[in-house]
């Protein structure tokens, strides 16, 4: 059993649909996302601006927003469905068990409380009868736990007096109160300055080995993969394409719009043009017959244009959706 | 990394919350603080009037005791500093009794009417959808009444109805019947517009991203509400508060002065209403009251003012 932890699946989700029903038609965000995540793994959600990642994770918070909805799919945590469960009882998930932390930590805060009342607020919507004592005590131990200085004396300062790295850290104190055992991080870092990404990317790998908990890093950022997540899954237009370790994906990425997302990353010892995927992120009213990445697709044959495919298993732990994986050669960062 | 948790005295100032900067801010606006200080005056007046005025109220027959004296309709002098009336009151007395009149139906029909529009406002606003459209729609039945005629008419058939002549003691205070029917009707029929106004503010702040926040980390939907999003509008409540009491305190003068209001208790607009026949011979009678009304209502306008350019995050520096 000891021996397994790392493999043992804490969520589960299986042909996930939401879409969003607008005045326009349906927006199909996500259609038929399937995925695993460990416990105490960091897994890495990526895919294009629109391609349904941060509307995965609220679906598994059941928080879409109006008109979304989850409309069909699976999602089991800790062998639990968590699509039969009632809003009282999500509630009482949201937070102690899962957790997130937003893009724009600027306005994930509430402007008008100071941090203390910010913080204590997630403790006594879980826990009505904390103390003020048991809270403060808390509140300076998260601060101490996010490395904020002067923690005291800060607390009682409000969000638009802190830089926006500290902003980032009071919103992980808030993710991290009640020690949920899986955090979504929804490009936590987009927001803030390059010198200051590394640092709350190092802390946020700190705080999950020293908390135990698993680790959703969603990003567009290739970079961030690499550095902080052992597995990864690709998603493209509301599917998922491929999910593999995060080296085997770097090394032998199997699905074109994997590689063509490699290629896309800019790199200094190699002196070529940048390439671009070509096309657009398809209409997701109306998305592609087929495979949805075939008109932007290289290797594209008559099958993919017909019937969507379905992940298969390539080998141990690496997955692909895609019938022509067996074909092609796909370059990826073969130089290390 | 140095972890020292003791303030020192140049970030304790810098850690001013929003209400410490707004103070700053409404200090620096002069008619702000003209407003503050008509307001403080009339409280004060409101509080201490029934003790500093030369005469007691009407029920007391000592009120006409310049009617006994043979003053009635005195023009102002040394002893009746604002003349008499023609009932024979001393005008001076009849107004500081009836400060605590009108801020009590400022207070009170402001209370009821934000008490009503931030239910309405925020269940509309938050929730959206049918209950938006079912709510959205009763309001804007009311909105469409013509409001002072139905004022008008249910004042006058509510008052005939119950005792009004009466009062009720609420913790020693008597509180008189009349004059609350007058605070309820306009309350009633004042809602609509703050309701919408609070809609308006609940459908731009539940789309902040910390709402969302909130949401993800376990907060009901009515601790978001009242504990999330509310705060986040107290200064738009705040202002528009301030200017109803100003509202509602020119609203019961009006039906007062038409005729419709509590003949028993000498509100303001009262006092005008009584003297008003004889307006071209006791003009101190209606001037002085009409002062009054006019003084308290531009001092809650100006307060409102001061508030909403303290309050408005627009304008911060």
């Amino acid at each position: 059993m000891e021996k397994n932890n790392m493999t043992e699946t804490l969520l589960k989700i299986e042909g996930l649909k939401t879409y969003f029903f607008t005045e326009a038609g349906v927006v199909k965000a996500v259609d038929g996302i399937t995925f695993d995540v460990r416990k105490g793994e960091s897994l890495g959600l990526v895919g294009e601006s629109g391609s349904g990642k941060t509307v995965t994770a609220l679906s598994v918070l059941r928080i879409v927003p109006k008109p979304g909805r989850i409309v069909e799919g699976k999602i089991e945590f800790n062998g639990e469905n968590l699509l039969s469960k009632s809003e009282k009882e999500m509630q009482s998930m949201r937070g102690r068990e899962v957790a997130i932390i937003f893009q724009d930590p600027s306005s994930s805060l509430n402007p008008v409380f100071n941090v203390e009342r910010q913080l204590r607020d997630v403790l006594t919507a879980h826990e009505k009868k904390m103390s003020k004592e048991e809270s403060h005590k808390k509140i300076l131990e998260l601060m101490n736990l996010v490395g904020i200085p002067e923690a005291e004396f800060r607390m009682r300062e409000y969000p638009h007096q802190f830089s926006g790295g500290m902003k980032q850290r009071v919103a992980i104190a808030r993710a991290l109160a009640l020690q949920p055992t899986l955090l979504f991080a929804d490009e936590p870092t987009t927001a803030l300055d390059v010198t200051i990404q590394a640092q709350v990317l190092d802390l946020l790998e700190d705080l999950k080995k020293k908390m135990g908990m698993s680790l959703v890093m969603i990003t567009h950022d290739m970079g961030i993969i690499a550095k902080m997540t052992t597995r990864v899954v690709v998603m493209y237009a509301g599917n998922t394409c491929e999910i593999a370790k995060t080296e085997d994906l770097y090394e032998h990425p199997r699905h074109p719009y994997t590689a063509s997302l490699l290629a896309a990353v800019p790199r200094l010892d190699r002196k070529k043009t940048l390439s671009i995927i070509p096309g657009n992120i398809p209409n997701l009213i109306e998305p592609p017959s087929g495979c949805r990445f075939h008109p932007r697709c290289e290797f594209a044959t008559k099958k993919c244009e017909e019937t969507p495919p379905v992940l298969e298993e390539v080998e141990a732990d690496h997955f692909v959706a895609c019938y022509e994986w067996k074909n092609i050669t796909l370059k990826g960062e073969s130089s290390k | 990394m140095s972890r020292d948790n003791k303030p020192t005295a140049e970030r304790k100032r810098r850690s001013a919350s929003q209400w410490a900067v707004a103070w700053r801010r409404f200090k620096r606006s002069k008619t702000g603080v003209v407003g503050l200080i008509i307001v403080i005056a009339v409280v004060v007046m409101g509080i201490i009037g029934d003790f500093v005025a030369p005469y007691p109220a009407f029920p007391n027959p000592k009120a006409l005791t310049p009617f006994y004296n043979n003053n009635v309709r005195t023009p102002p002098n040394s002893h009746y500093l604002l003349g008499t009336d023609v009932l024979g009151t001393d005008v001076l007395s009849d107004i500081l009794h009836g400060t605590k009149y009108a801020l009590y139906v400022g207070i009170v029909v402001t209370a009821i009417t934000m008490a009503i529009a931030i239910i309405v406002g925020a269940i509309a606003g938050y929730f959206g959808g049918w209950v938006d459209n079912v709510l959205m729609r009763i309001t804007e039945v009311f909105l469409v009444f013509p409001s002072l005629l139905f004022i008008l008419v249910f004042v006058r058939v509510l008052t005939l109805g119950a005792g009004a002549g009466s009062s009720i003691n609420f913790l020693g205070i008597s509180i008189p019947i009349g004059l609350t029917i007058v605070v309820l009707v306009l309350a009633v029929f004042n809602w609509p517009g703050d309701a919408r106004m609070i809609r308006g503010e609940f459908l731009r702040v539940r789309e902040l991203e910390f709402v969302e926040a909130e949401k993800a980390l376990g907060a009901s939907n009515k601790r978001i509400i009242f504990r999330h999003i509310l705060p986040n509008i107290l200064s738009s409540i705040i202002v528009v508060a301030s200017l109803t009491v100003a509202y509602a305190i020119l609203m019961e003068a009006g039906v007062s002065f038409l005729g419709f209001g509590d003949v028993n208790t000498m509100t303001w607009g009262q006092i005008l209403e009584n003297n008003f026949s004889d307006a071209r011979i006791v003009w101190w009678a209606l001037l002085y009251p009409g002062l009054a009304i006019l003084i308290t209502v531009f001092g809650f306008n100006l307060l409102g003012d001061g508030l909403s350019d303290a309050l408005n995050p627009r304008l911060r520096d």
